[in-house]
């Protein structure tokens, strides 16, 4: 091929590929005006929200201020991302003593991040309280605490804008296969028949998902408290049992996992491709991917478990220095006034609604009703389902701990795990073994709740040398168990 | 190269490599050398890290992954390129084209590609489904089974190309007289290939290898989509997005740093140097031979199986993207372009192929420079600092991707050393092509490298003496004969710079500066189809940068042994 012919086919293929994505290209305000004033947002809500809520909130405050505005999304990747990017920024103001980092709002997550965020004091105040205060108290349209959740701050820092439920995505196709029922609470998916099939979330990463693993153990916890078998045994042995318990489920479900995974959409995305059978994740993207492939036969189903899940917020706040406060504030009154929140539960196309998708997300104002219907959503947290409530004073000391021994315990030492736990299901689910693999006599339940205090020990290299001892303590457990199934394998006939 | 310009040359470039790299690979690897308790030194972490049995075995596996991989890496292009050197066979120009386009996997998808072929429900099982030799009922889970053997083989299907465009660029400088030579002295064919051809070819070899073993040493996606988590690259991955905020991680990191540092300075000498490489401009182009048609043809098939079975990620995605719905059938039940229409109609797109086009084209051109000059220095001079220069420029390939993209973040905030690298409109053109060419220098300085090595420094020496000056010896005598080489390394520097995903998330924050890389996660998270769009954008990103790969390995490569 001559020379002059290979640079023309070469050119004429990349003008093509050029010339594609502008042909398609669509008029929208992902891109900034050169005469719009600018919001900066950090967020971790998925770019259909960002579109939704960009749109919707330019064209309102141009309609009512006759300006355009254009939101500049800053999105470098989960909330665990986002801490480390706030983290480095404020580190680096701090130092040179500026009083902010450039941006203006901190939108979605969860309940911890938002505290955490506020304890450094990187949050201000929101105007909203003020100027709406029928909105709170008793009959106002946001409740404070709701299923034990706060729902915005004591301090009026940050406030929910919607609310979501950790619960059980599972691929009904798969579960008839493998002769198992449609699960309805969490112990259900420790079922040996599931053994590597589950996708979990990460609880060390996201403080979303290290509450919905706490949930787990307090679910147990207030059981034993009301189990009548239980009545005649004080009250710290019961909490005592209920702890173990938790801890017993968390086991299960890591020994049958196949992963713990940190991005949102993978687990949803494997249950329905059936990589794995069911697993955990929240109800937005539960919805959002049911809707999506349930197209010629129902691939996956989204639940909250029974009394194994709270409603809790996903805040937004105005982090601190912000060079547009007017803005931040209005943009913050937006999201929580009866227009911003339509847009979370409304059909895609509705007048009010979002333009392109549904975003499948319960608004925080039990006054919101989908647009068009005049009645709840079908699946609102404040009318249907069986909920948890959370009662911080029996886990929420020990949040640290929890979190930093379901590392240990489930993530650290997985592989030990799975194979004590499959060596067990061989051999038919043997006691010793099963005592063996259970032994949480490291990690008793201490009065109050209260954690372990070298785990949660503020020097990371205490904490870490804990997590080391534990480690070896588990994985000796494990491997003892393995070994005493492997015995009652090797003598049967 | 006289003694005062390399010491210039190396004095400047180790300044760029401490200023770019060492800098603000430190301001964040430093926490895990201070004492909490009394601020001052510590090695505590260090020491946690390498008695706890769990990083232990992390280290041990990464180690094996790396070592394994670049071995089966190796068997994969070593032949291949042999053969395209000696032998024609049917459709040889568009086939050792073809090769290269595995290593062009686009981010995020990649996994969600080898899933939509390998998964339970994939591509494979749909197909064991259609014969009747597998049950839908009770399908095989493949990316459960041997993870170890899975890791090894995804890694060396995607990085053999790195291997191959080396060896290809050096058996293209290698004379094929000395081989003629060899044969009419009655030496065999496979003696001739060990005696003659492997000690010649060897730098290249060591290249590539390096280059190789490092990426699969450090390599992250590929056991993550095998959910094989004790591995060092997971290990830190994990700490470092582990709410705790524990300096075990950055622990980790150093003791990865000093594997990599070390496992590179034993194989370079070992392999690295090898006295018979340095040969005079070949004095013929070594004519491939015509093979008998079966033997040809087998070549044929030989070459599109293996392009074939290492594209199969790529056609994952390629059919994702056009896909409706697809379970458990070979290809999926339900077509649409819709994706591609909502994807590419995004308005992310646009800028972000001018914004990657531009950052990768300028960090390639500073990595060009760079290592070329290191490797002029490394190469040409006799200076003891040399071996350094040659450990650090490598180095950057095994440092995690967020550490060095949080050592930037910190710097150029306002006040800070780096802070001049952002636009006033917040543009980190200036910060992600220093940060793109940092990483991406080691493809270069390696390929410059078995180039220098491989060419005689007498003819550079022999037109001094005849008056020629420096600029017109570069020019009229090194250049000519780098080439190849300086074609592969910058042809693999723009690939891996328009597909870098760290340094893209985390700096490029304003839409308007995104890269694709970056336009392509905004993508992903779109609610329901968020896979699919990212796929149809992948899929324009392989497709644009194969066009441009191709075409550049064309009209550069003429003498890399690739195209002619």
């Amino acid at each position: 091929m001559s020379q002059a012919r290979t640079i023309w086919i070469t050119l004429g293929l990349m003008f093509f590929l050029v010339v594609l994505p502008l042909a398609l290209r669509e008029d929208t305000n992902q891109m900034p005006n050169a005469n719009a004033r600018r919001l900066v947002i950090y967020t971790p809500h998925s770019e259909s929200i960002r579109r939704e809520f960009a749109e919707a909130f330019a064209e309102y405050w141009e309609k009512q201020h006759h300006e355009k505005v254009y939101i500049d999304w800053r999105s470098p990747g989960g909330t665990s991302e986002i801490r480390l990017v706030l983290d480095a920024s404020y580190k680096a103001a701090d130092e040179e003593k500026r009083p902010g980092i450039g941006a203006d709002i901190f939108f979605g997550g969860g309940e911890p991040d938002f505290a955490n965020q506020s304890k450094k004091g990187r949050l201000v105040p929101l105007k909203l309280f003020d100027k709406h205060p029928e909105w709170f108290g008793k009959d106002g349209a946001i409740p404070e605490i709701y299923t034990g959740e706060h729902l915005y701050a004591k301090d009026k820092t940050w406030i929910s804008s919607c609310l979501s439920r950790f619960g059980v995505c599972y691929n009904p196709i798969r579960l008839k296969y493998l002769d198992l029922p449609e699960p309805k609470t969490w112990n259900e998916l420790t079922n040996p028949k599931l053994y590597g099939m589950l996708a979990l979330a990460d609880p060390t990463k996201s403080g979303s998902v290290a509450r919905a693993f706490e949930l787990i153990v307090q679910a147990e916890m207030q059981k034993s408290l009301v189990d009548p078998a239980l009545k005649d045994l004080p009250e710290k042995e019961r909490l005592s049992r209920g702890w173990t318990n938790g801890l017993k489920v968390l086991q299960g479900l890591a020994a049958n996992a196949r992963y713990f995974a940190d991005a949102s959409t993978k687990i949803p995305l494997d249950i329905a491709d059936g990589n794995a059978v069911a697993g955990m994740c929240v109800d937005y993207y539960g919805k959002a991917f049911a809707n999506q492939v349930n197209k010629t036969e129902v691939r996956l189903k989204w639940i909250a478990p029974i009394n194994g899940t709270t409603v809790s917020g996903d805040p937004i706040a105005i982090l601190r220095g912000t060079s547009e406060p007017e803005l931040a504030q209005a943009f913050v009154e937006y999201v929580l006034s009866p227009e911003g929140q339509a847009l979370w539960n409304s059909a895609a196309g509705t007048p009010g609604g979002p333009k392109r998708r549904e975003l499948y997300r319960p608004p925080v104002r039990r006054d919101t009703f989908p647009i068009g219907t005049g009645k709840p959503a079908p699946d609102s947290p404040y009318v249907f389902g069986q909920y948890q409530t959370y009662r911080p004073e029996l886990t929420a000391a020990s949040f640290g701990t929890l979190r930093r021994f379901v590392r240990v315990m489930c993530i650290d030492n997985h592989e030990e795990l799975k194979a004590a736990w499959q060596a067990i299901i061989e051999a038919g689910m043997p006691a010793d073994a099963i005592a063996a693999l259970q032994d949480f006599s490291s990690l008793p339940y201490r009065d109050g709740g209260k954690g372990d205090p070298e785990l949660d020990n503020p020097d990371p290299l205490v904490s870490a040398q804990r997590m080391s001892q534990l480690g070896i303590k588990f994985r000796e457990n494990y491997k003892r168990a393995e070994a005493l199934a492997r015995a009652h394998t090797s003598k049967k006939p | 190269m006289n003694r005062r310009t390399a010491w210039i040359f190396l004095i400047t470039l180790t300044a760029i490599m401490a200023v770019g790299f060492i800098y603000p690979a430190i301001s964040v690897l430093k926490e895990a050398f201070i004492n909490p308790h009394t601020g001052g030194f510590s090695m505590g972490y260090f020491s946690m890290v390498l008695t706890d049995p769990v990083y232990q075995e992390g280290i041990i596996n990464a180690l094996n992954l790396g070592l394994v991989s670049t071995l089966m890496a190796a068997l994969i292009a070593v032949p291949l390129a042999v053969i395209n050197n000696r032998y024609a066979f049917p459709g040889r120009k568009f086939l050792s084209l073809a090769l290269l386009i595995p290593m062009i996997l686009p981010p995020f998808i990649g996994a969600v590609g080898i899933k939509c072929i390998l998964g339970t429900e994939g591509s494979l099982n749909g197909l064991l489904f259609n014969l009747g030799w597998m049950s839908p009922e009770h399908p095989r889970d493949w990316l459960a089974e041997n993870r170890f053997l899975g890791i090894v083989l995804m890694n060396a299907l995607h990085l053999y190309p790195i291997l191959y465009l080396n060896a290809a660029a050096s058996l293209a400088q290698v004379d094929p007289a000395l081989e003629q030579a060899a044969a009419n002295l009655g030496c065999s064919p496979s003696r001739r290939f060990f005696r003659i051809t492997l000690p010649l070819i060897l730098p290249g070899l060591f290249a590539g290898a390096s280059l190789v073993f490092i990426w699969a040493f450090t390599e992250l996606g590929v056991p993550l989509v095998f959910d094989f988590p004790r591995v060092a690259p997971v290990q830190i991955l994990d700490g470092i997005k582990n709410l705790d905020r524990n300096p075990l991680p950055y622990a980790l990191t150093g003791i990865v740093l000093v594997i990599a540092a070390l496992v590179f300075l034993i194989s370079k000498l070992v392999l690295g140097s090898s006295k018979h490489a340095a040969a005079p401009r070949p004095s013929l182009r070594s004519t491939p031979k015509p093979l008998p048609t079966w033997l040809g043809w087998a070549c044929a098939i030989l070459f599109a199986g293996i392009t074939l079975i290492a594209s199969l990620p790529h056609l994952g995605v390629i059919f994702l993207s056009v896909s409706n719905a697809w379970h458990g059938t070979i290809l999926p039940s339900e077509f649409t372009l819709g994706h591609w229409q909502e994807a590419l109609g995004s308005a992310l797109v646009v800028p972000s192929i001018q914004n990657s086009l531009l950052y990768a084209g300028c960090a390639s051109f500073a990595a060009l420079i760079m290592g070329l000059t290191a490797a002029w220095v490394i190469v040409r001079s006799d200076l003891r600092m040399r071996h350094l220069l040659d450990t650090i420029t490598m180095l950057p390939l095994a440092v995690p991707g967020l550490v060095m993209a949080f050592g930037y973040l910190a710097l150029s905030q306002e006040g800070k050393p780096f802070a001049f690298l952002v636009g006033a409109n917040g543009s980190p053109f200036l910060l992600l092509t220093l940060a793109y060419t940092i990483r991406r220098l080691p493809y270069v300085t390696r390929a410059a490298i078995a180039g220098l090595q491989q060419s005689d420094v007498m003819l550079e020496q022999a037109a001094r003496s005849l008056g020629a000056t420096v600029m017109s010896t570069f020019r009229r005598i090194s250049l000519p004969l780098l080439a190849a080489h300086l074609a592969a390394g910058t042809i693999l520097a723009f690939a891996f710079s328009m597909l870098e995903v760290s340094d893209s998330l985390i700096l490029a924050q304003r839409a308007e500066h995104f890269p694709i890389t970056k336009a392509t996660f905004a993508l992903l998270s779109s609610l329901g189809n968020g896979t699919q769009l990212a796929a149809a954008l992948g899929v324009w990103s392989m497709v644009f940068l194969s066009v441009a790969l191709i075409g550049a390995a064309i009209l550069g490569g003429k003498r890399g042994g690739l195209s002619e």
